[in-house]
């Protein structure tokens, strides 16, 4: 299948001003030429195919932001070679962004006091729709969702749920390409959650738009994507499918027990490394036991240990423990590099 | 150059202005204030002067070409600056940015809309007062031609001259400081503030070569057909001057911008 998006060995280096304490430090800042590099994404290769909705996942200051920003054409990687639908981004931003979608999580494009009609009109005529391609959008998502109690609202009385709902569908108003999707279900309620979630998934399905998805909701992440890419430190630490993830790190189970006084005790347990009889006669030595379930690990459960870095890994896996020690000599020699 | 997404964004713009009917109203009552209290001054500024006639204008001269420049300024004040700022502390500005224009373009025409229905509802309205009231001081004829075309390149140099001082922010992280200082320099050195006749010789000949005269005071001189603006030959001396600071403002402001702009994608916004 023909790629959608190319990346080969990106990096992308910020320098800033090494800032100094208290006022006398300020007021040397004023004239310091000390600057120091900051990696933020560290060597990064990914290839995703048309059509795909992708999971883009990673804690914050992971270098997420900086990869979409290099996506889309914002920022200049400092090395590496970045491919967007046969186009380098940056080199060509205008004419790429014709062809891309973006949503940026809490900010809006829409025009603020106007109906959310007037700025479809508006990204009509400045994305050169033609009529008959609008109205045809317009009644695909009619088909998806309810769209008319908001189509005459201005936006600034929308909430925010109804905001986002909009900016989504002002982000595929054009039939791009790509989509980029910055946290699109942050701060919304669960009903709102779903009918976003499904709007997207029946918009890739219907235009077989590619959809780069980042959250830290991992619902969104069980319910849209079948491959998600984690990136931590700025580096690429998992690429692949989600029933993949959950195996990756040992086989875990949540086992949970309730004992005597009736409480719940849950523990993770890694199924290649303890037996779970094992664990349940232990504490049957203790106390007594009533009741016990057997869980299958969420993804949540999975994400967070990885999120959970260098502790995690001294009791997960050697592959974990691997990872994270690069990370720390990437940082390291980093750090030394700010300070020549 | 593409007409229909240009004219897609001035028609936004009046729409979202006139959504500030009340702002605009306030605007008006401000406006009103600030000409009694310029009235007052120039009034004691004649009284003291004790004639008639101050460096070749008359009070009802000064008072005219005051209000109407008032009305311009109304008209012309962008907010480039601020709502630049704004748009970078927010992050906003990648989404402008990644609309399938170039971004000062993009501003431009943004901000037409609100030209257009400030001119109608400020500008207007002042122009048939003042008419009004002075029993045809001030010319009709092909002079107000000459001034919508004068007016159309000052507003191309106004908006050069705020997309530096953008960039200048862009570099400096600071906006109100500077700002205030472009402010205070254009409203002086244009002629808004006072007319530039009453600057001293030597140094109302360097103002008279500066971009900043194209904004107010050579759209005005050219309505009131004064300093020889009363004939195509002094008019089109006025144009030139205008034409030449708009072409090299917008060219020096396009590279000024295309060089932030690097510097952003290269370092981060």
């Amino acid at each position: 299948m023909e790629n959608a998006i190319v990346m080969k060995n990106v990096c992308k280096d910020f320098k800033i001003l090494n800032r100094h304490e208290g006022l006398k430090g300020s007021i040397r800042d004023l004239f310091s030429r000390d600057y120091k590099t900051i990696s933020a994404v560290k060597d990064v290769s990914l290839e995703i195919a048309k059509g795909e909705i992708i999971g883009y996942l990673g804690p914050n200051g992971a270098g997420k932001s900086t990869t979409i920003k290099m996506m889309t054409g914002v920022l200049e990687p400092t090395s590496g070679e970045i491919i967007v639908n046969g186009r380098v981004p940056y080199k060509d931003r205008t004419a790429n962004s014709e062809h891309i979608g973006v949503v940026f999580g809490q900010r809006s494009q829409l025009w603020w006091s106007l109906p959310l009609i007037e700025s479809f009109k508006l990204l009509r005529d400045i994305y050169m729709v033609s009529k008959e391609d609008y109205e045809n959008m317009l009644a695909l998502y009619r088909s998806l969702v309810d769209i008319e109690p908001i189509l005459h609202k201005p936006v600034r009385q929308m909430s925010l749920g109804q905001r986002t709902l909009s900016d989504i569908l002002a982000a595929f108003l054009h039939n791009p390409d790509i989509v980029f999707l910055d946290e699109p279900t942050i701060g919304l309620d669960v009903a709102m959650k779903s009918k976003i979630r499904d709007l997207i998934k029946g918009l890739n399905q219907q235009k077989g738009t590619t959809v780069i998805l980042t959250t830290h909701d991992m619902g969104d992440v069980d319910a849209l994507c079948k491959r998600i890419v984690i990136i931590d430190k700025g580096m690429k630490i998992y690429d692949n499918d989600i029933d993949h993830l959950k195996t990756y790190f040992g086989s875990y189970r949540t086992l949970r027990m309730r004992l005597s006084d009736d409480t719940w005790e849950e523990r993770v347990i890694d199924e290649s490394k303890e037996d779970v009889m094992d664990v349940i006669m232990k504490k049957q030595k203790e106390c007594k036991i009533k009741d016990i379930q057997l869980q299958e690990i969420s993804t949540e459960e999975v994400i967070k240990k990885i999120y959970g870095g260098e502790e995690a890994a001294s009791d997960t896996s050697a592959k974990a423990l691997e990872v994270a020690a690069v990370a720390a000599d990437a940082a390291a020699s980093s750090e030394e590099g700010g300070a020549k | 150059m593409n007409l229909r997404k240009r004219l897609a964004l001035t028609r936004a713009g009046i729409m979202e202005s006139l959504q500030y009917r009340l702002g605009t109203a306030v605007t008006l009552f401000a406006n009103l204030i600030y000409l009694v209290l310029v009235y007052f001054l120039w009034k004691a500024i004649y009284a003291s002067a004790g004639t008639d006639v101050v460096n070749g204008m008359t009070f009802t001269d000064t008072m005219i070409y005051l209000i109407l420049a008032t009305a311009l300024f109304n008209f012309l004040e962008m907010f480039v600056v601020w709502d630049m700022s704004r748009s970078i502390q927010s992050g906003k500005i990648v989404l402008d940015l990644l609309k399938p224009m170039k971004f000062r373009s993009y501003t431009f025409w943004s901000y037409s809309g609100s030209h257009v229905v400030l001119f109608t509802l400020t500008f207007i309205p002042t122009f048939i007062v003042v008419m009004i009231v002075t029993h045809g001081a001030i010319p009709m004829g092909i002079n107000l031609l000459y001034f919508a075309i004068a007016t159309v390149i000052a507003l191309v140099v106004n908006f050069s001259m705020e997309m530096i001082v953008s960039t200048i922010c862009l570099y400096t992280e600071s906006t109100w400081g500077i700002n205030i200082v472009k402010e205070t320099i254009v409203l002086l050195l244009s002629g808004a503030s006072i007319p530039l006749a009453f600057f001293p010789d030597g140094f109302k000949t360097i103002v008279e070569y500066l971009p900043f005269r194209a904004v107010y005071d050579i759209p005005l001189t050219i309505l009131l057909e004064k300093n020889g603006a009363d004939t195509i030959e002094g008019v089109l001396p006025m144009f030139g001057l205008q034409l030449i600071w708009a072409l090299v403002l917008t060219l020096a402001g396009t590279l000024f911008w295309n060089h932030a702009v690097k510097k952003i994608t290269v370092n981060g916004g």
